[in-house]
């Protein structure tokens, strides 16, 4: 019963259906006996975390995909208890320090010391080194960044590290440095369609053309998505036939329903309504950056050219804020209090002109 | 307004004797000729104003037909402040020219607020009274007036002013014109204070030469005594703190009973406090006396306990008053001879400090709520005191619904003082003045007792203090100094925020400085701003008088936008404040832009909150903070979702929900909602494929938003289902992809307490094998609980066989 993404996700460098270069070069990687610390950036639902499966296999065989969950609790200095989750096999451990928000930099500083100062136990290992892998890599604080140089280097023997991130900006040089960087591309609409095909003939049906370029144009080049909608199309129409529209899962039509409700009427009385949406939004924990970009598209849709020049301006003038600030939805309501003004301002006069954008 | 445009007007409603013979008092027919006639503000003004412009005289009315006021648009009105704030000049006029006059305001005036324009008089020297009656000299008449107050005023034949003739008013009346009966009252007032002030006088001066002989006595004796401190240089509080029953500033019916309690005292405890007595007190052997600081309660108590003819000994928050000292230092067996035996003078063994016990001692514990942390046990022990004391005790608290104040509500009488009113103290203050040698006007007394809400001592303190720089003060001074005090009361957010977006909060008539702004910022800088952001969107902004339809929905969203783009500004503050950069001096920068600016804004009274009737018009607490606990939880719960399902997914917490959630919620929510009962089956499977537990899947519900919202959810699931789902997942064993570590604490600790073992035999045994599974089922059982810890791929393939046959066994069973 397990879902098709996770069902035919591919388990060795050879069963991976695109970026073959990068899948060859992972190999003599993991051949050659010198592996260094990787940095894997690219976009969710590239296939960054599948690569990194992959590669482990390679250099420890099936053992790694024993995987157990442990979790840690330790103290923060200001006396707070917090748990860590931490995924590991016999030759690997995996965490996600970001989980722990400001705290992030304690989780380095111990448990990845921790792992670090001891040996490979297991002498039938392969390797002598272990793995570690840090998920949400671009979300470490940069205290907890600076915690990792040091750690990289004077560990080397013991343990390598794999960090994975969205994007290299918010990693600071230093690391950088230390890492091979390795990209994983979102996979081009025919690499899709290749995977698609791929799980349709094991599942045992036809996929036709329309629906998957149906599936590929609403996934943007997330993978992962695109065989979940894909999936969640197979149950409600078996034949993939006719009119295809992809189901938009529940946050987005409520963005959308916030995007109606700012063009259906300008007011504060409103924008208070609004606020009551927003706030259900952020603490079903929709990040606050989908919900501005999603409500943002919404809205570019159904406005004239003239508005939509603004939009999209006031998006990224407020995204840029709330990814500095704290409370985002300060910011949010800002946002959103800014376009009535400009959508009142231009149905009333139809001129953008005295709206300076500064 | 004009004569001619007056009886034009006047047709309609009202029928006037058209003598327009003047005002039977002077002032009147001084101002009234001088004032200009003022600008005709709109055609909207009716039938109020009209009124006005006539009823300088007496009005005969036939007609005063008034549709039933609407409660919640008068005070939806009232709230909107008025309709052309500041729309006029507000004049200077001489000091002291209202004085003896006395005003009600009723309706709504054009451009003064109500409490703008109550100052103003009180700034004058006069006095505002909420309705109007024959002793009232003008009715001030705005829009739509109370048709209740017209009726008085017609019936005392009250003058009345509009607006303009108010100002003209000010404007043109001399300084101190009053008429005889004032200055009758005042004289007589005048003499009362005088004579309060000779017997000060009198009583300073016995004092004194008391205090000499004894210095000079003991000075020849050779003991080297405390000095006496001089009473001049005494605090005033102690100076003038009251001497007999006629000094205490209001609360007299208790102050009386107290003195009757302490006066029947003996008499009760020989009869064992069993008769109650005319007022009921004679069951109790103690008095908690309980009311706001400042207002005599220390005072009275000592007063009292000395006029009845006790001793009294009084222990505070200064003194450590835990269990073993209540009991061991306190004289309530009354056992101590040596009151007796001491001769005047020496210290007595028994004594806490310098105080002695004796025969004739009355206990006062002061600040009874303050008995904390270093008094362990302190009211417990007081309480028992209490039961057996031998000697009348007073207690003393502020606030006695306080929890730890419970034990003493049934064994003391509970007497609760009052704040006196301006009106109770204002002799006694004028009198303590007088003899200081300053001069204070009576109206600018009573702002410094209103000010300070009727606390004593603390318009003692301010006076005192007043006095080393100053004899006179004035209106204006007067408010300064209160506020230079004010700042020791911690106001709360409600009152920060009523005060930062209040209908005048940034009007003309406003004397805040943006320092005072700040100011309020401060009282509590983590919540204000919150309260603030919850607030600015609530407020109908007073900078839109004068804009109408579209264009006022416009101005309206640029002001509100312009707030929100501060509090944007204020939060990137915030985080260089309390981010890693901890820059806490720029918190007076975060005040303007998160609280100062947007208060600026979009100041201006309440909007309704959901139309009239709703009731609530106060600010409401921030939702930040509920919503943020909520973030905070849904997260942890989506984490423990996402480490369980990390197993067979990759995805990150926003991977799952943004992506996984749609799907996994057409097999494991929907199936329940279209199916019923019979999808139960496969939606476990599915959990179980994610480890997912039962918790989870609640969890799981709880996170869906719009038509996936939880309650939604589950008001379409049948509770026959629901229930049905529960029983069928506690039946069988679930694959789980760990244990958490408090799991673990908590259960051995279960154990430990349940004690022998067999009960929890019992449940396991229960718990492994349902009834009616077969053999085989229950053969795998173990093994899976065994190996799941593991996870390994190769259970994984177990952990199907062994779902695939219990699905075949429950079939089998179900043929059965």
């Amino acid at each position: 019963m397990s879902l098709w993404v996770d069902k035919y996700r591919p388990r060795t460098l050879d069963e991976l259906h695109y970026h073959d270069q990068l899948s060859a070069r992972l190999r003599s990687l993991a051949a050659s006996g010198d592996f260094p610390h990787i940095l894997f950036y690219g976009p969710s639902g590239a296939g960054k975390k599948t690569r990194i499966m992959c590669t482990l296999r390679e250099l420890y065989g099936p053992g790694v995909e024993k995987l157990r969950i442990d979790q840690r609790v330790f103290v923060t200095p200001s006396n707070r208890k917090l748990d860590v989750n931490v995924v590991q096999s016999n030759y690997h451990i995996e965490l996600t320090p970001s989980d722990v928000g400001m705290y992030d930099r304690v989780v380095i500083q111990d448990i990845l010391k921790e792992i670090a100062q001891t040996q490979q136990v297991d002498l039938n290992a392969k390797q002598r080194f272990k793995v570690v892998i840090i998920n949400e890599a671009d979300a470490l604080t940069r205290d907890a960044q600076a915690a990792l140089r040091r750690t990289m280097e004077k560990y080397m023997n013991n343990m390598r590290l794999i960090l994975c991130a969205g994007s290299t900006s918010k990693i600071i040089a230093p690391i950088r440095s230390r890492c091979l960087l390795v990209r994983v591309a979102a996979p081009t609409d025919d690499e899709m369609s290749k995977v698609l095909h791929h799980v349709a003939k094991k599942e045992r049906f036809h996929l036709p053309d329309p629906a998957s370029d149906a599936i590929i144009s609403s996934s943007s080049g997330n993978l992962r998505k695109a065989l979940l909608v894909f999936e969640a199309m197979k149950m409600q129409r078996p034949d993939l036939s006719g009119d295809l529209d992809v189901a938009k899962p529940d946050w987005e039509t409520y963005c959308g329903k916030v995007a109606d409700a700012i063009l259906s009427e300008q007011s504060a009385q409103k924008l208070l309504e609004i606020r009551g949406k927003l706030y259900e939004l952020l603490s079903h924990c929709i990040p606050p950056t989908v919900v501005m970009k999603t409500i943002s598209e919404r809205l570019v849709e159904k406005v004239d050219d003239e508005v939509k020049k603004q939009i999209v301006h006031w998006t990224a003038y407020y995204e840029l804020r709330m990814r500095v600030g704290s409370k985002k939805i300060f910011h949010l309501e800002a946002f959103v209090a800014k376009i009535m003004m400009v959508y009142k301002n231009y149905t009333l006069m139809g001129m953008m002109d005295d709206i300076d954008m500064f | 307004m004009d004569v001619d445009e007056e009886s034009s007007e006047e047709s309609d409603d009202y029928e006037d004797d058209d003598s327009k013979d003047e005002p039977p008092k002077k002032s009147k027919g001084k101002a009234a000729p001088k004032k200009t006639p003022p600008p005709k503000k709109s055609p909207a003004k009716k039938l109020a104003t009209k009124k006005d412009l006539k009823n300088e005289e007496t009005e005969k009315t036939e007609n005063v037909k008034f549709e039933k006021p609407n409660y919640h648009a008068v005070a939806a009105a009232r709230a909107a402040g008025p309709k052309f704030a500041g729309s006029k000049e507000i004049p200077e006029g001489e000091p002291d020219c209202l004085a003896g006059l006395t005003f009600v305001f009723t309706g709504e005036l054009d451009s003064l607020g109500r409490d703008e324009a109550s100052e103003l008089v009180k700034r004058y020297g006069g006095k505002v009274t909420g309705a109007p009656s024959s002793k009232t000299s003008y009715v001030v008449l705005g829009e739509n007036a109370g048709p209740k107050k017209l009726e008085t005023i017609k019936k005392n034949n009250i003058k009345t002013l509009n607006e303009d003739q108010f100002l003209d008013l000010i404007r043109n009346r001399g300084a101190g014109e009053v008429d005889d009966k004032t200055l009758k009252a005042r004289a007589k007032a005048e003499q009362e204070i005088m004579k309060q002030a000779a017997e000060l006088e009198a009583r300073e001066k016995a004092e004194e030469s008391a205090r000499k002989r004894k210095e000079k006595a003991l000075s020849g004796t050779g003991i080297a005594s405390k000095k006496i401190p001089p009473l001049s240089s005494q605090l005033w509080t102690t100076k003038y703190a009251p001497q007999n029953i006629k000094e205490i500033c209001g609360n007299k019916a208790p102050v009386e009973r107290l003195g009757v309690w302490l006066n029947d005292w003996q008499k009760n405890y020989k009869s064992g406090f069993k008769k109650p007595g005319k007022d009921g007190m004679g069951i109790y052997r103690a008095v908690l006396i309980s009311g706001p600081p400042g207002i005599g309660k220390t005072t009275s108590a000592h007063l009292m306990a000395k006029m009845a003819g006790y001793n009294p000994i009084e222990l505070n928050a200064s003194d450590a008053r835990s269990k073993k000292l209540v009991e061991n230092g306190t004289n309530i067996d009354n056992t101590s001879l040596d009151g007796f035996f001491a001769g005047k003078g020496v210290q007595s063994t028994t004594a806490i400090g310098d105080l002695r016990v004796d025969s004739r001692t009355c206990l006062i514990m002061d600040e009874v709520d303050g008995m904390s942390a270093g008094d362990r046990g302190g009211v417990g022990a007081l309480n028992a005191l209490i039961k057996k004391t031998r000697i009348p005790m007073i207690l003393i608290c502020n606030d006695r619904t306080l929890q730890k104040m419970k034990p003493l509500q049934s064994t003391t009488f509970n007497m609760t003082f009052k704040r006196p009113g301006p009106a109770e103290i204002r002799s006694r203050l004028m009198s303590i003045i007088f003899k200081e040698k300053m001069k204070i006007p009576a109206n600018v007394l009573d702002e410094l007792v209103k000010g300070a809400n009727s606390d004593i001592r603390q318009v003692l303190n301010m006076l005192s203090t007043f006095k080393l720089g100053k004899t006179d003060m004035d209106f204006d001074e007067g408010k300064q100094l209160l506020k230079m005090n004010e700042k020791n009361m911690l106001l709360t957010p409600f009152t920060i925020i009523e005060r930062l977006t209040g209908p005048y909060a940034f009007s003309k008539t406003n004397k805040e400085t943006l320092n005072d702004k700040m100011e309020l910022y401060f009282h509590d800088f983590g919540m204000v701003p919150l309260f603030m952001e919850e607030h600015y969107l609530k407020t109908a902004p007073a900078g839109l008088g004068s804009y109408a339809g579209q264009e006022k929905d416009l101005k309206h969203l640029e002001l509100v936008s312009k707030a929100a783009d501060s509090i944007s500004d204020g939060d990137l503050v915030d985080r260089m404040i309390r981010g890693s950069e901890q820059h806490w001096s720029l918190l007076p920068l975060h005040a303007v832009t998160s609280t100062v600016k947007p208060a600026y804004f979009t100041y201006g009274p309440m909007r309704s909150q959901g139309g009239p009737g709703s009731g609530f018009w106060g600010p409401s607490f921030p939702q930040w903070l509920g919503q943020n606990s909520k973030q905070t939880k849904l997260q942890r719960l989506l984490t423990d979702i996402q480490i369980r399902m990390r197993l067979r997914v990759s995805g990150s917490r926003q991977e799952i929900r943004e992506t996984y959630m749609p799907l996994l919620a057409t097999k494991l929510v929907m199936p329940l909602i279209d199916d019923g009962t019979d999808a139960i089956e496969d939606v476990i499977s599915v959990m179980d494929e994610y480890y997912l537990g039962k918790e989870d899947w609640d969890a799981f519900v709880e996170l869906g938003v719009d038509t996936m919202k939880d309650d939604l959810i589950t008001k379409k699931i049948p509770s026959a289902t629901k229930s049905a789902f529960t029983k069928q997942y506690n039946k069988s064993d679930h694959p789980i992809a760990f244990h958490k570590g408090d799991m673990f604490a908590s259960a051995k600790k279960k154990i430990a307490d349940v004690g022998p073992a067999p009960d929890n035999e019992d449940v396991f045994e229960e718990d492994e094998a349902p009834p009616d599974d077969e053999e085989s089922v229950k053969g795998e059982d173990p093994d899976e609980e065994v190996n799941d810890v593991s996870k390994d791929k190769l259970i994984k393939a177990v952990a199907a066989k062994g779902k695939a046959k219990s699905k075949v066994g429950a079939g089998a069973g179900k043929k059965k």
